[in-house]
């Protein structure tokens, strides 16, 4: 009983605070945020909001001031503080803000729950914070955990819409399954090797594991395969995308699906890079179904929200090519693979977020989704246009936006890594891809309005739109501003 | 004991027949030594002393979900607890702050509760 006393006692002195500052701010935010709400009356509840954003921009000043502190490991090494952590913490956080900005009007004009889903919201992007820096199997399903359920509610959150319903049940069952099968996924690779810590487990592993660990490495990546909504394993992301109030549809295609990336790309490069051979073909096979049928239904769509739901499968698959290009022993290409699926993942999310941002600001007023009420779009509202035409020009990956970039990196990866089928199918991809996106540009330009009211923008959704597209166009004339940073993420 | 993989099960069948064996055995044992007077009262139902109401499929109130639910998040502070108090003299300080921020989050939870008033009997 000593004995374990003075293990628990070392380890629980050695905590480096300074190191989880960022999460312990996040947490706290998020109590305040459920009490606050509590003491609030009706018409006051709105405050969540400014209160939430203050915490994040908290956590954000927690995380600037771990910049250049050099890499510290706590908490017996499940917890790592290093340039990629820093970065990732970044990007969610800096996400956070834009769906707080896409959540505002919907939530106070709709008075959902403000209280219950500002609070179920940091705790999902609390999830994410802590994704970047777990390194140690628990930890990584802690965090993939909590970045899931509170989204199973948030999903549900318009409890009288029976689709809010669908949409919820549907998230729920899938996500438990896919956690099930991960979790099942990592006690193999524990049992194989007797580690929690990816290192540990990398050290460890010798040829005669192979077997175990191959089923081992598939069953972690088919359970994040659902997390990150990719085929075969996408069913439910459309319907819920569709289904849930539409900020926590952007919530979950960009936050709790970066946060998935997080994690595959930690556990893939951290405990298993040597066994690459054993998984890179699933990777591959993944890559080139998530990219092709998410792109060959998507073009299908006429509802905005479908459409970046199944353009965000799509958009997955470019990542999984970055993965699928990784060979034990390639240094360099190894590297420029993983650089490019980080520059990938930090675009996205704020080119994915932005274009959802649009389409709630338009469906603000008419309450529509489709896509046919775009046409003529910047006769009534050209600054909604440009910064709609904007996001998807670069979820298309066209100049000049920083989706640009995004797509090149992996391409370059690809050819680096000579893998020309994965770079040919991607190729093709961006083409087709580009097709149903400009199709929404055309008809917002080149066709006649229906309608001439103007749709009215909120200032703090218009900011955030206004920001995030300068940032696009930033990245693009200066791409140093992403390589720098997922340069210094190198593991 | 057997050697190998395969020779593994053969201790996990041999603790299975006696497993069996054993339950059987300490049933047929009871049926012959115990004396047997059935009567009305004997043959129904045990609902913790109470007269059985009602049949096995009726409904219970949904409001119990609730309490349910709140039971078992202190259960589950309970399990933590206990095994925090065994080496909480060997901690001290820290321990004793890490183990209040836990359970202030926890009574976090039940003040939601209380100011949503889902603890009332409506």
């Amino acid at each position: 009983m000593m004995e374990l006393a003075q293990q628990v006692g070392a380890t629980a002195a050695a905590v480096d605070w300074h190191a989880i500052a960022p999460e312990l701010v996040l947490a706290a935010t998020a109590c305040i945020v459920l009490v606050a709400d509590l003491f609030l009356p009706d018409d006051a509840k709105w405050l969540a909001m400014p209160l939430s954003a203050a915490g994040i921009i908290g956590t954000l000043a927690a995380i600037v001031s771990l910049i250049g502190a050099g890499n510290r490991l706590t908490l017996a090494g499940a917890f790592e503080v290093d340039g990629f952590a820093l970065l990732f913490k970044g990007v969610f956080c800096v996400l956070g803000l834009l769906i707080l900005a896409i959540s505002f009007h919907y939530f106070r004009v709709g008075r959902y729950y403000q209280g219950e889903y500002y609070f179920l919201m940091l705790c999902s992007l609390l999830g994410g914070v802590v994704m970047s820096s777990a390194r140690d199997l628990v930890t990584i399903f802690i965090a993939i955990e909590l970045i899931s359920i509170p989204g199973f509610i948030m999903a549900g959150l318009r409890k009288g819409d029976a689709k809010s319903n669908e949409a919820a049940l549907k998230f729920f069952l899938f996500g438990v399954l896919s956690s099930a099968v991960m979790l099942y996924g990592m006690s193999l690779a524990y049992g194989a090797t007797g580690e929690l810590l990816l290192e540990g487990i990398r050290a460890k592993l010798t040829a005669a594991d192979e077997p175990l660990i191959v089923l081992s490495v598939f069953f972690i990546v088919v359970g994040f395969a659902f997390k990150i909504s990719a085929v075969p394993f996408h069913f439910w992301a459309p319907d819920t995308y569709e289904g849930s109030p539409s900020p926590v549809a952007a919530f979950l295609s960009t936050i709790s699906k970066i946060g998935g990336f997080v994690g595959l790309i930690v556990l893939m490069f951290r405990a298993f890079p040597d066994v690459a051979d054993t998984w890179r073909p699933i990777f591959a096979l993944l890559a080139i179904l998530t990219m092709t049928v998410g792109n060959m239904i998507a073009l299908r769509q006429t509802h905005i929200i479908r459409l970046l739901a199944y353009s965000g499968i799509a958009q997955s698959g470019y990542v999984l090519v970055a993965l699928a290009l990784i060979e034990p022993g390639a240094t360099a290409s190894n590297e420029q693979a993983f650089q490019s699926a980080v520059i990938y993942l930090a675009i996205y999310g704020i080119m994915d977020a932005g274009a959802f941002a649009a389409a709630v600001a338009f469906a603000r007023r008419g309450g529509s989704y489709f896509i046919e009420d775009y046409s003529g779009l910047w006769q009534r509202s050209p600054v909604l246009a440009t910064l709609l035409a904007g996001f998807l020009i670069s979820l298309a990956g066209t100049p000049p936006m920083a989706g640009f970039w995004a797509k090149v990196f992996v391409f370059l990866a690809a050819i680096e890594a000579q893998s020309y089928l994965l770079a040919i199918v991607m190729g093709l991809n961006a083409v087709v891809a580009a097709w149903y996106y400009l199709a929404v540009v055309k008809k917002m330009f080149f066709e006649k309005a229906e309608l001439a009211e103007p749709v009215e923008v909120p200032a703090v959704l218009r900011v955030a739109m206004g920001l995030a597209a300068a940032a696009l166009v930033a990245v693009f004339v200066y791409p140093r501003l992403v390589t720098e940073l997922a340069e210094r993420s190198l593991f | 004991m057997p050697e190998g993989y395969f020779g593994q099960y053969v201790t996990i069948g041999i603790f299975a027949i006696v497993g069996t064996v054993l339950v059987a055995a300490t049933l047929q044992l009871s049926r012959l030594v115990r004396p047997n007077h059935p009567t009305t009262a004997k043959l129904t139902t045990y609902e913790s002393g109470i007269d059985p109401i009602g049949h096995g499929w009726s409904q219970s109130n949904v409001r119990y979900y609730i309490f349910a639910l709140l039971f078992v998040v202190f259960d589950v502070e309970a399990v933590f607890l206990f095994p925090w108090a065994i080496v909480f003299e060997e901690l001290g300080t820290a321990a004793f702050v890490e183990m209040v921020i836990f359970i202030g989050i926890l009574a976090l939870a039940l003040l939601y509760a209380v100011k949503k008033r889902v603890l009332e009997w409506l």
